[in-house]
């Protein structure tokens, strides 16, 4: 796989500025500015409750911000209210989850074809088509009839990577996927996550593995209470962190 | 104490309980019809917070819920007699009134059963996990196609327990039927007591009957929650 990643010069693909959150009193993001380039790999690292999951709920539009501007591609982000508004934002950017928030009701192959074909309005054909050619990437052949909560842990995740490509994104969001999974199956959903980041796709993602961190991200933001603390090229966070925080941090880690 | 069912044999009691049988069977159909689209209705405009209706949703399961569906049958019957809405019937050119007892009935049966069904449904979608919904959210489905194609087809499987006693309860209530001279099965019942003064042995059968409907509906049930099974979730 040596697919060319874009060039660093053009405009990146999601950008965010000066982003402010809050739940009443509770401020989640202080002004939170990051970017991320067109097949650019990203992880967001930090403490718990720093505000790493509300940053990508904001980017695809989950959570609405209250101050600042997040752009996607042509897509300003804080102008989409409606639903409608939404679904071109949603179709660009895919999200996967800890706890693989599938649908229990439907099987596998119906998780994967169903937001294409009554969201996006799709052939179900074709949709049905690349579904089991995704299925077969993550891995997963021969299990299309079974319904999630007949799998195990890592195979729901995978369905859940497979089901966000096939709203054929062009960015996905990766929210502690590994987070809730058993250690002997943290591997096997991030063999597929290193695939994909290899393959060009656009990952943003927030994650406890530091070493996984290290191997995939281009670049590696460090946040603690709601702002960036201190972001660069996972080689120069990891081996010569310069804020205090994010050493502390690191120590505890490591 | 001999009991006599002798009076049985008559073909014309017969008749009487098939038909009444008959009759308490399509009423409870038809409440049920009734119930499940007010709980399903009902129940949505709660959970999706549809501005200016929430409040008369509200007002009216607190309202069909705490009052005894007798009164309600009898308000019903009485009120829509008073306005007098009539058909014409298209074969004889006659005047028959709209609201007749069996339509009562069922819109009686409908009503109660229906406020309950709107509480069950909704703790039902509340039961739905809030990381369902949001994964639906973020593949691009509305508020409206995430309650259609996730929260209300899981809900409503997870509503299938009450529901089954809010089922049992309606056939039951039919029974008052026969109080607006509706020829239901205690209807058939009243009638052969009169006849036969075998008091107690009408009402053993009659007892029998409401079992064996009560079980079959039951069993009904179970079969489509057993259909509707999602694998390898919940319990």
């Amino acid at each position: 796989m040596t697919h060319h990643r874009h060039s660093q010069q053009s405009a990146p693909l999601i950008e965010m500025r000066d982003v402010h959150k809050s739940f009443g009193a509770n401020a989640v993001l202080n002004g939170v500015s990051l970017s991320v380039r067109d097949g650019g790999v990203v992880c967001i690292i930090g403490p718990s409750g720093s505000g790493k999951s509300t940053i990508l709920r904001c980017i695809n539009g989950l959570m609405s911000i209250d101050r600042g501007t997040i752009r996607v591609g042509s897509f300003a982000v804080e102008t989409l209210k409606s639903d409608k508004a939404l679904v071109p934002l949603r179709h660009q950017v895919a999200m996967v989850f800890q706890q693989y928030n599938l649908f229990p009701h439907r099987t596998v192959l119906q998780n994967l074809t169903m937001a294409p074909v009554q969201v996006l309005g799709e052939k179900p054909a074709a949709v049905r088509e690349r579904a089991l050619a995704l299925l077969a990437k993550v891995r997963l052949t021969g299990k299309q009839d079974a319904y999630p909560g007949e799998l195990s842990g890592g195979q729901q995740q995978r369905v859940a990577i497979a089901r966000a490509l096939a709203m054929q994104p062009n960015v996905i969001l990766f929210d502690e996927v590994t987070a809730a999974l058993d250690p002997e199956m943290v591997s096997e959903v991030l063999n597929v996550i290193r695939d994909l980041a290899r393959e060009g796709m656009t990952c943003v993602l927030v994650t406890h593995e530091m070493r996984f961190a290290q191997e995939v991200a281009d670049e590696v933001f460090f946040t603690d209470r709601g702002v960036i603390v201190e972001h660069g090229p996972p080689g120069t966070l990891f081996q010569n962190p310069t804020d205090p925080r994010l050493k502390a941090f690191l120590e505890k880690v490591l | 104490m001999t009991l006599d069912f002798s009076w049985l044999l008559d073909p014309l009691y017969q008749t009487w309980l098939l038909r009444g049988i008959g009759t308490t069977i399509l009423l409870s159909l038809l409440g049920m019809v009734l119930m499940f689209v007010i709980g399903i209705v009902g129940a949505a405009l709660l959970h999706l917070k549809v501005r200016f209706l929430q409040s008369p949703v509200t007002i009216f399961v607190e309202l069909f819920r705490n009052t005894p569906p007798l009164v309600q049958l009898f308000f019903l019957y009485f009120m829509l007699s008073e306005i007098g809405l009539t058909l014409t019937d298209p074969v004889t050119g006659g005047r028959i009134p709209l609201f007749t007892g069996f339509t009562c009935v069922v819109l009686s049966l409908g009503l109660y059963n229906g406020a309950i069904a709107v509480e069950i449904i909704r703790s039902g979608l509340l039961a739905v996990p809030a990381q369902t919904v949001e994964g639906a959210r973020s593949l691009g489905y509305s508020r409206l196609q995430t309650f259609r194609h996730v929260e209300l087809p899981i809900g409503l499987r997870m509503s299938i327990p009450p529901m089954t006693s809010n089922i049992v309860s309606l056939i039951k209530t039919s029974s008052q039927a026969v109080l607006v001279a509706v020829a239901d099965i205690m209807y058939g019942a009243t009638q052969i007591m009169l006849e036969t003064f075998r008091n107690l042995e009408v009402m053993l059968l009659i007892w029998v009957i409401y079992l064996a409907i009560a079980s079959l509906a039951v069993l009904v049930v179970r079969r489509i929650a057993a259909a509707f099974r999602i694998p390898g979730y919940g319990s």
